[in-house]
């Protein structure tokens, strides 16, 4: 089987295999596959850049420290594309593509002037020309006297953004920074990658600050990177840690190492197939499976204790006895774990169907090596020693239990309170954003850069249909004239809405009437250019140039292709029924009064962390009856094998172990989420596991005939196990709580709570007075 | 809007100070006061129209607070600017990082401030002098080709020359140093930075 195994992995394991993306753990979105879409499309631009922001004292010296990033970053290697000066020539280029439709192409403040007082428009035009500015108005006077298409043009980009040097300048009260944007390569980028954008940074940054300037710099791949490495380092730390915690242990307690190694070897095999079959399955797996697949040792290692911890259970004892004895334990403490996990697996969320095979796989391969190999491997293994644990371990389960029973009636009560307070003050939490943890100096850096640079899109937006092409453009129209109060409100700063930039042609029309009616048939427009001093030559020329362009229309095809890239995104096209684009959103202060636009015809509010959080609270009202449903399945299947009072008993240790583990969550405000209740399908799995080898321990007692000095040695035994195998698995998901993700914090608060109070339960479990 | 280039395009760089020969013996004669207030003529020829664009108005500097540009005829119009805002009729417009600067360099007497930016070549006589400044930057050289000022104890005249052969021409006049700013003046100020 391993050679099976082996096999695979060479052709698996050779591929690029691990996933670090944070969306990638979240499920597809359960909306309409054309919600789907449009969020791709608003997310794909920002999931691949990165913007940096170099400061010092002038803006000579900030641009020249841009200028030396743009070189770093160039040699780096990571970058699609570096943007610091301007395109100039893509402006311009820009420019002459869209000026013959000028007169059809009205930005919507000159529509209404128009529309209102036209006369309005070449007055604004005279204060410009007589202001000590506008210079580079002047000379466009020449081509555009009226400055309409100079209006159209420049609304195009309403955050006004200082330029030097075709270089963006933002400033603040003690410092100039320059502007550089650079798109990654891929938006999934590979871990190693990952951690030279991060050395990237870092290295960046250290070299500005020693010749006196400073970087800022922000964007979702270093949010990604960021957890990455966080990942990695606490994959490491509870790897190492528990490990440890095991390898001291063991050697304690069996005083030799063929233990250490057997159970070495039944983890690493567990381990090694459960990353292969995983792999196999999804392609990819994500970093976090790691994080959780790490504390699968602790568990794989239960097994493994069992057996061996069986051994000193009997004189002369024998590998294949002790099997026949331990297997029926074996086998339900497997099978209730796998029916645990396998609750993961009807979770949506690819993460933990991940973590779910990752586990089940592991554990079914542990389990298989203890039960085929370990009869071979412990041949001749027959501690003499008395281990210090198995005297302390044999004590406490004989003196517990006694003094529980005899307060039993103050600690039931007492317990009862506990529980029910603590549940009480338990309030669940479903933010997606929990999901995610950065470092305050990268939040930071990125409100700095929001504050100063106000242009990233944010999370929420409308997506924009109609029946037709018309139908669509007169319902974004709708939708931007609603958002306008709101921006008045400084509820949202601005947004981006193609009907905006792109009258449809049917509008086109109706500007070049406009512009007819109000200017050029009331020969205001000749007055207007002859009061200037245009010649007659040039005032004959524009009319003309009017009079021949009057058919003109532009279509949105051929205006996208003009446009940048940032513009572009927000098509999302036209099908056989419906067209559809993306209206962006900036600076949301008040997302309540946007999502209520809604409610206008062909539009949709589309707001992923609400989405993702509301799903999680959904899905966390699903699961608890999931994991309800497991705890009562366990129940049955144990009724049918031990009979239902017995049942009842085993049941109830994983019970109150996981309402003593909700109860704390309240007492310690730990986030309570979906993943929590993941974690109590693991207290139930290792609760099971321990009450039912005590329970074992104590039916081997009543099936032999002549009470001799082993049967007190069975509990001693099983006891010595359990404890060990709390102790290891506390080491591993002790270990996770110490995790900066709140989530994998809170998994491992969970699970460490539960199983302490199942180790100091389970005694009670066939326990009789001698 | 990109309306400010070219005057803005000064901007580039005014932080050291080479003092040049001829700044160093103008830079003494012009006062430099806290406030300064006049009247200005400007006019502005453009290649394609037949006459000059002539308009004339009042000005004001306060070192510490900005310029009030007060268009009076033929359309009145006001352009308020800082070192951190720039306000016209239009509303909030972009500020070009140095543009504060060039006017505090010009308004305020101090001259030598220009030198980071241009070349400067200049005539002094007994009471007057005369300065041509030539950008240094390749990318204004394509729309500036050349400042001249010239003054006594104040600027009196700046005349911009630029590559397409437009011209702007300002004369300061009835220049004066109050001790302290109108209650109009306070209040124009104040809708800068409230």
């Amino acid at each position: 089987m391993m050679l099976v195994i082996g096999t695979l992995s060479s052709q698996t394991l050779t591929k690029d295999w691990l996933e670090t993306g944070f969306l990638a753990l979240l499920p597809a979105t359960e909306q309409q596959p054309e919600i789907a879409k449009a969020i791709q499309k608003h997310n794909e631009q920002r999931d691949r850049k990165v913007i940096w922001l170099s400061g010092a004292a002038t803006s000579e010296a900030a641009i020249s420290h841009a200028q030396k990033l743009k070189q770093q970053l160039q040699q780096s290697r990571l970058f699609k594309t570096i943007l610091l000066e301007l395109p100039q020539q893509q402006v311009l280029q820009r420019y002459q593509q869209l000026f013959p439709y000028r007169y059809q192409l009205l930005d919507a403040q000159t529509q209404a002037t128009l529309q209102n007082n036209p006369k309005d428009l070449l007055s604004r035009n005279l204060e410009t020309l007589y202001s000590p500015m506008g210079q580079m108005t002047a000379a466009d006077l020449e081509h555009d006297p009226l400055l309409i298409f100079s209006r159209y043009f420049h609304a195009q980009n309403p955050i006004k953004l200082a330029v030097e040097d075709g270089i963006v300048i933002l400033k603040d009260t003690n410092r100039v920074w320059a502007l550089l944007m650079a798109d990654l390569e891929d938006s999934n980028l590979q871990l190693d990658k990952l951690e030279s954008l991060l050395a990237l940074v870092n290295n960046a940054k250290a070299i500005m600050q020693e010749t006196g300037g400073d970087l800022i710099a922000t964007g979702m791949p270093l949010f990604t990177a960021y957890g990455s490495e966080s990942a990695k380092h606490e994959i490491s730390t509870v790897g190492v840690g528990s490990s440890v915690g095991i390898v001291i242990l063991m050697l304690l307690t069996f005083r030799t190492l063929r233990p250490l190694l057997l159970s070495f070897l039944a983890i690493s095999c567990g381990l090694f197939a459960a990353l292969v079959v995983s792999v196999m399955v999804f392609g990819k797996i994500h970093i976090i499976t790691l994080v959780f697949g790490a504390s699968l040792i602790g568990v794989a290692d239960d097994y493994a204790l069992h057996f061996m911890c069986d051994s000193f259970g009997a004189k002369n004892w024998q590998p294949r006895l002790g099997l026949r004895y331990i297997f029926p334990g074996l086998l339900i403490g497997l099978l209730t774990n796998l029916l645990s996990y396998s609750g993961l697996v009807l979770s949506p969320f690819p993460g933990l169907q991940q973590v779910a095979l990752f586990s089940a796989v592991g554990l079914l391969v542990a389990w298989l090596t203890v039960v085929l190999l370990f009869p071979l491997l412990l041949t001749r293994f027959t501690p003499e020693h008395q281990p210090v644990i198995l005297k302390l371990a044999n004590n406490w389960q004989q003196h517990w239990p006694v003094w529980l029973l005899k307060n039993r009636r103050w600690l039931v009560i007492l317990l009862a309170i506990f529980i029910a307070g603590g549940l009480w003050h338990l309030t669940p939490r479903d933010d997606v954003r929990l999901l995610q943890s950065a470092p305050a100096e990268l939040i930071k850096m990125a409100d700095k850069i929001k504050q100063l640079l106000p242009v990233s899109p944010e999370n929420q937006f409308f997506m924009v249909s109609g029946n037709n092409l018309d139908d669509w453009h007169r319902n974004e129209q709708q939708l931007l004239k609603a958002l306008n109060p709101l921006t008045a409100q400084n509820k949202l700063s601005s947004y981006q809405g193609l009907s905006d930039y792109w009258p449809d042609e049917n509008t086109q029309k109706l500007n070049y009437h406009l512009l007819d009616g109000s200017l050029y048939q009331s020969g205001l427009i000749k007055h207007y250019m002859s009061d200037l001093g245009f010649s007659d030559k040039a005032i004959k020329n524009e009319l003309n140039q009017f009079t021949t362009a009057k058919n003109r229309t532009i279509s949105l095809p051929d205006w996208l292709s003009t446009a940048d890239e940032n513009k572009q995104n927000l098509w999302l096209g036209c099908d056989s029924s419906q067209c559809r684009s993306i209206v962006s959103l900036i600076g949301i202060t008040d997302l309540s009064a946007l999502s209520l636009l809604q409610n206008l015809p062909g539009v949709a509010w589309v707001d992923q962390v609400e989405q993702l959080s509301s799903m999680f609270a959904r899905y966390r009202v699903r699961v608890s009856l999931l994991l309800t449903a497991a705890y009562f399945l366990v129940f049955i299947g144990l009724g049918f094998k031990f009979g239902w009072k017995n049942a009842l008993k085993i049941t109830s240790i994983p019970v109150v172990s996981a309402l003593v583990s909700l109860a704390m969550m309240g007492w310690f405000n730990q986030l309570f989420s979906l993943f929590n209740l993941f974690a109590l399908l693991l207290v139930l799995g290792i609760g099971v596991d321990d009450a039912i080898f005590f329970f074992m321990a104590d039916a081997s007692r009543e099936k032999q005939t002549s009470p001799d000095s082993d049967n007190e040695d069975k509990r001693a035994s099983t006891s010595l196990a359990v404890t060990l195998s709390a102790l290891t698995t506390l080491l591993a998901f002790g270990l996770l709580a110490i995790s900066s993700t709140e989530i994998v914090h809170a998994f491992g608060f969970t699970v460490a709570t539960g199983i302490f109070t199942a180790l100091l339960l389970s005694p009670l479990v066939g326990f009789r007075k001698v | 809007m990109i309306i400010l280039r070219v005057l803005l395009l000064i901007l580039l760089s005014l932080n050291n100070c080479i003092a040049d020969d001829v700044l160093a013996r103008i830079t003494p004669q012009l006062s430099q006061k806290t406030i300064t207030q006049g009247l200005f003529q400007q006019e502005k020829r453009l290649k394609f129209l037949n006459k000059p664009l002539l308009s004339a108005g009042s000005f004001s500097y306060d070192q510490s607070k900005g310029v009030i540009w007060k268009t009076i005829t033929p359309i009145p119009s006001l352009l308020l600017v800082n070192d951190e805002h720039l306000l016209t009729a239009q509303g909030e417009q972009a500020l070009p990082p140095a543009f504060a600067r060039v006017f505090k360099a010009l308004l305020g007497g101090e001259l030598n401030r220009l030198s980071e930016g241009f070349e400067i070549t200049g005539k002094e006589q007994k009471t007057s002098w005369q300065l041509q400044l030539t950008p240094k930057d390749e990318l204004l050289k394509k729309v500036i080709k050349t400042i001249l000022l010239s003054g006594d104890s104040e600027l009196r005249l700046l005349e911009l020359q630029e590559a397409n052969s437009n011209l702007t021409r300002i004369k300061f006049s009835e220049i004066s140093h109050p001790d302290r700013l109108s209650n109009e003046q306070q209040a124009e100020f104040e809708r800068l930075s409230p």
